[in-house]
């Protein structure tokens, strides 16, 4: 494992919406899915999943269903709502937008001003 | 955000809880054994992988906690765990449990009795639609000095069509009637009002009809509507009773209608038990053609217009009342004042009893206060046992408003479990208690627990619970963020500042307990008093029964038209009555002594003429007339100061003479010998002027603690009464006697109904029942905070001997002797003790003026209730002191060093 990232404040719900936008996934799952997409550079304290995860769901953003693994276990299945797909979205700009002012704001030179 | 589906998840949560608990168990299981599984994969041990999994997943218990917290109900999992917690504890003490718990339900029962009542007579409103519209309207003449006189159905014709203020008004008269035909003569209370009373209150049958504009008559309609009580009572509640004739007074009358169970005359006239209501004009036989001055009408009420204020319709009456007194002048003479004051009926009704029923519930909350304040002392004393605990909660991560709210939590569940029996002791009781009550409170017969009460029970119970809980909760909040685990397992003493905690609830305790003593010790004095006052008679070995002979309003009807009539059916009483085995002597009065309470002294008290004085010069004159037989004051046993008794020869025909009491002749010839000197009744000079004969001691007709009214007695024979009351001088007892009494009365007219048989002295008794209740009432209440208070100062000197008996050990092996032990935990009891009674003593003095209009003949600053109640708590609270300090010069020295 390389030098891991610290997750910046308030940007793992973003993560986990976007990680049950592409299917339904259990806690463990949302944990891989993120690690496998950042290509295992961010650091998430695994416990910390579940208290965002049970906020989410009790936001209406996401819903969960008891279903089997791939081991043939019971777990909790967790999907997007309607309204976590809106909410995906809102917060999928915002951060864009925040980046992209950021991005440039860090690029300027003297000359520019 | 979406509210509804916060809320559906949170519901989700409080309805499914343990489910869902064991769900997030699961999860959690889940994610653990799946990632242990895969570093299994990588080549750790199974043992190994477990271990690295749970190190890297991180406190479990503390995500839980964030899970709960993420769709918050964390909360309401601690308030379960808490409560869980604290009834383990209590399981633990039972016996703190129990004394906290039943000390408690004693509190919140004793208030929720009291309130249950102060509810029902105060509070509620009058069991009628609108009823803030209906008012009392009452008629004064202050320049006399009169409230409440009569009025004429010219003035009622005033209130109606010109006041403009009234969308009803009703005239009403109360009287008792002899009910006869149905079995058993029977003595009813009866009312007489205009046709649209019913209709002003807005009451409805139960069966029949009630009053209404085809029932007006100029004199008393021939037709009565019967209230629930009397319909099951005399009629078997046979529905066929409409239409039924009954005699009243002989005179016949038609039900017409049956009242619902839960009505009652609102007052003002009769006893509010009515169960004979009639209507009349009252301006045709048998009352006289109207009249301005024919002043015939004893009360009346209103139901004010809609959109009118009480304010406004007073305006207007005072307005019209002038106006009145302009355009007649002669009827309504200038220096009378005459007037017209409304007042809400809720208010006229229950007024009499309000400081009495306020005092009451003040005493009872004030017990409620005294329990809270020791079952805070108990947990005081129970938290710095708990240091430890509350230490190690806190160095786990427990915030300090977390260990307030979890032993508020414990100290509300005491209070609830505690208010939870008191309201079902009440519940229980609530029948007994108001037995107990006395009966001349109005509204009584609504007490009852209802919702209200139920809040205020619940309210009490938290209130006390957040009261006896906040103090020890936050001292051992604080306690626990200091240095109590270094402390060690012992207590290290007696702490300061919890102990001037503790200090100033013993105070407040003491202080209340005075307040509570003070005001027993009043009333009490004045029961004391009133009940050693000479009442002018001795009530001993009398027995009085009562009848009324009927009145009739068709003279046909009427066996006792005439004076002669009367008189020999008195005589004829007298011969039976007396001829009855074990009787003494035997007499007659209209007035009983003691009974005589109305509630409008003005109507009882006639208007005298003395010769020689021009009435004009003297309009104050005025007296009770009471008619007696010759031997009246030989039965009551009442002194002659001058002069002769009546006698058998004082009769129809002779010369009529008067006997006066010494008020009288002190009021009216200050400096003459009254004796032989002529006055008459009213203003009529037909009258014949009757001569004083005799002058009595002074008796207290009026009730023990009505004082100065001046009192005149005729002979029975000469002026003839139709309620009577027989009183006989025996040494049976009544009971005995009743069956005897109504037999002769009943052979002389079958008719005649025989009521309230009892011995004099328990009618003199019942007229202070009130009185009697609220002095014993409240003495129990300062009995019960005694015990308390002392309680409380043992309980804390016990504690505080424990705590320090390490020091008092090191005390002795030093060389203290026993007695500065003794000394030591003595002067603390009694520091306390003293600064309790002197602050309780001070509040009790500024307060006690409240209770001027409870007490009589006793100044609200009695020296001796204010001199003996402090010495008495004083005393208590050494006693209560000496045990814990006696015990304290039993530590034995080495005991308490080796444990150091």
């Amino acid at each position: 494992m390389g030098k891991q990232i610290d997750l910046l404040q308030g940007t793992l719900d973003m993560l986990i919406l976007k990680a049950v936008s592409l299917g339904p996934l259990h806690g463990y799952g949302v944990l891989l899915r993120i690690q496998q997409i950042s290509g295992e550079q961010l650091e998430i304290q695994q416990g910390s999943l579940y208290p965002a995860l049970y906020r989410l769901e009790h936001q209406g953003w996401i819903t969960s269903e008891w279903g089997e693994s791939d081991n043939n276990r019971k777990a909790k299945f967790y999907s997007l709502s309607a309204a976590g797909r809106r909410q995906l979205h809102a917060a999928t700009e915002k951060w864009n937008r925040m980046a992209s002012l950021i991005a440039s704001i860090l690029r300027t030179t003297s000359e520019q001003i | 955000m979406n509210l509804l589906a916060r809320f559906r998840s949170w519901l989700k949560w409080i309805v499914r809880g343990r489910r869902l608990e064991s769900e997030m168990e699961m999860e959690v299981r889940f994610h653990i054994e799946s990632y242990a599984a895969e570093l299994v994969r990588k080549g750790m041990s199974r043992q190994e992988a477990m271990r690295q999994a749970r190190i890297e997943f991180g406190g479990i218990e503390s995500h839980k906690d964030a899970m709960r917290a993420s769709v918050g109900t964390r909360w309401w999992h601690e308030l379960g765990s808490d409560l869980r917690h604290g009834c383990r504890l209590f399981c633990k003490n039972p016996a703190f449990t129990a004394a906290a718990v039943l000390t408690l339900a004693l509190g919140v029962g004793a208030s929720t009795a009291i309130f249950s009542i102060v509810n029902a007579v105060l509070l509620r409103p009058l069991p009628f639609p609108e009823s803030h519209r209906l008012v009392r309207i009452t008629f004064n003449e202050p320049g006399l000095g009169l409230r409440d006189v009569p009025f004429s159905v010219p003035e009622l014709d005033d209130l109606r069509n010109r006041a403009g203020v009234f969308r009803d008004v009703s005239a009403m008269g109360s009287d008792s009637v002899n009910l006869t035909g149905t079995g058993q003569p029977e003595r009813l209370e009866f009312l007489v009002t205009n046709s649209n009373y019913f209709s002003m209150l807005g009451a409805t049958p139960q069966i029949g009809r009630l009053f209404g504009p085809q029932d007006f008559a100029l004199g008393f309609a021939p037709v009565v509507v019967i209230s629930d009580g009397l319909w099951r009572r005399s009629f078997g509640a046979d529905p066929n009773v409409i239409g039924h004739s009954i005699r009243l007074d002989n005179d016949p009358y038609m039900i017409v209608g049956v009242l619902p169970p839960g009505f009652h005359h609102p007052g003002p006239t009769g006893s509010g038990n009515i169960e004979v209501f009639n209507t009349a004009g009252f301006s045709g036989y048998p009352a006289p053609p109207p009249a301005r001055s024919t002043r015939i009408l004893p009360a009346s009420i209103g139901r004010l217009k809609p959109g009118i204020t009480l304010e406004q319709a007073q305006a207007r009456l005072t307005a019209m009342a002038a106006q009145i007194r302009h355009d007649y002048a002669k009827d309504y003479p200038a220096q009378d004042q005459w007037t017209i004051e409304i007042q809400p009926l809720q208010e006229a009704l229950v007024g009499n009893v309000r400081p009495m029923l306020l005092f009451l519930l003040g005493a009872v909350i004030l017990i409620v206060f005294i329990v809270s304040l020791n079952i805070a002392n108990l947990l005081l004393a129970r938290a710095s046992g708990r240091q430890q605990e509350m230490a190690v909660r806190s160095a786990l991560g427990a915030s300090r408003g977390r260990l307030i709210r979890q032993l508020l939590t414990e100290s509300m569940l005491l209070s609830v479990m505690g208010g939870a029996g008191g309201v079902l002791a009440t519940a229980g009781t609530i029948g007994f208690i108001l037995r107990l009550v006395p009966s001349d409170i109005p509204r009584l017969n609504e007490a009852r627990i209802d919702w209200v009460v139920l809040a205020f029970a619940l309210a009490i119970s938290l209130l006390t619970g957040l009261v006896f809980g906040l103090a020890p909760a936050l001292q051992s909040a604080k306690t626990a963020l200091s240095s109590a685990i270094r402390e060690g397992a012992r207590g290290s003493g007696y702490s300061a500042r919890t102990g001037r905690l503790r200090d100033a609830l013993i105070v407040s305790e003491l202080a209340i307990a005075v307040v509570l003593m003070v005001g027993a010790g009043l009333l009490l004095r004045t029961l004391r008093d009133l009940l050693r006052e000479n009442p002018g008679f001795n009530p001993t070995q009398v027995v009085a029964a009562n009848l009324s002979l009927p009145e009739p309003d068709d003279p046909k009807a009427d066996p006792y038209l005439r004076a002669a009539q009367q008189t020999s059916f008195n005589r004829e009483l007298l011969r039976r009555v007396r001829a009855i085995p074990g009787i003494e002597l035997a007499a007659i009065t209209s007035d009983l002594p003691t009974t005589n309470i109305r509630l409008n002294d003005h109507q009882a008290i006639n208007a005298v003429a003395i010769e020689d004085r021009p009435i004009e010069s003297s309009p104050g004159l005025r007296a009770e007339r009471i008619r007696i037989s010759p031997d009246y004051f030989k039965v009551m046993q009442a002194p002659l100061l001058r002069g002769r008794f009546f006698t058998e020869g004082d009769e129809d025909g002779k010369q009529p003479v008067a006997i006066i009491d010494e008020t009288t002749a002190r009021k009216y010839w200050p400096t003459r010998n009254p004796l032989g000197l002529l006055l008459r009744f009213g203003q009529n000079p037909t009258q014949p002027w009757m001569t004083v004969v005799g002058i009595v001691k002074d008796i207290r007709s009026d009730g023990l603690d009505t004082d100065g009214i001046p009192h005149i007695y005729l002979p029975i024979y000469q002026s003839p009464d139709r309620d009577l009351s027989v009183v006989l001088r025996t040494s049976l007892p009544a009971e005995d006697l009743e069956p005897q009494i109504r037999r002769e009365i009943q052979s002389i007219d079958p008719n005649l109904p025989v009521f309230n048989v009892s011995s004099m002295n328990d009618v003199v008794d019942r007229s202070l029942a009130s009185r009697r209740f609220s002095a014993d009432l409240v003495g129990g209440f300062a009995g019960l905070a005694v015990v308390l208070a002392s309680i409380g100062i043992y309980g804390l000197l016990a504690y505080m001997v424990g705590q320090r008996s390490r020091e008092i050990g090191l005390r002795m092996a030093l060389g203290a002797r026993r007695w500065d032990v003794l000394k030591l935990i003595l002067g603390k009891g009694i520091v306390l003790a003293v600064v309790g009674i002197v602050v309780g003593v001070i509040v009790s003095a500024t307060s006690a003026s409240m209770m001027a209009s409870l007490l009589y003949g006793v100044h609200p600053h009695d020296l001796l209730v204010f001199l003996s109640v402090p010495l008495l708590l004083f005393a208590v609270a050494v006693l209560a002191s000496y045990l814990p300090a006696r015990r304290a010069t039993k530590v034995d020295p080495m005991v308490a060093l080796r444990e150091i």
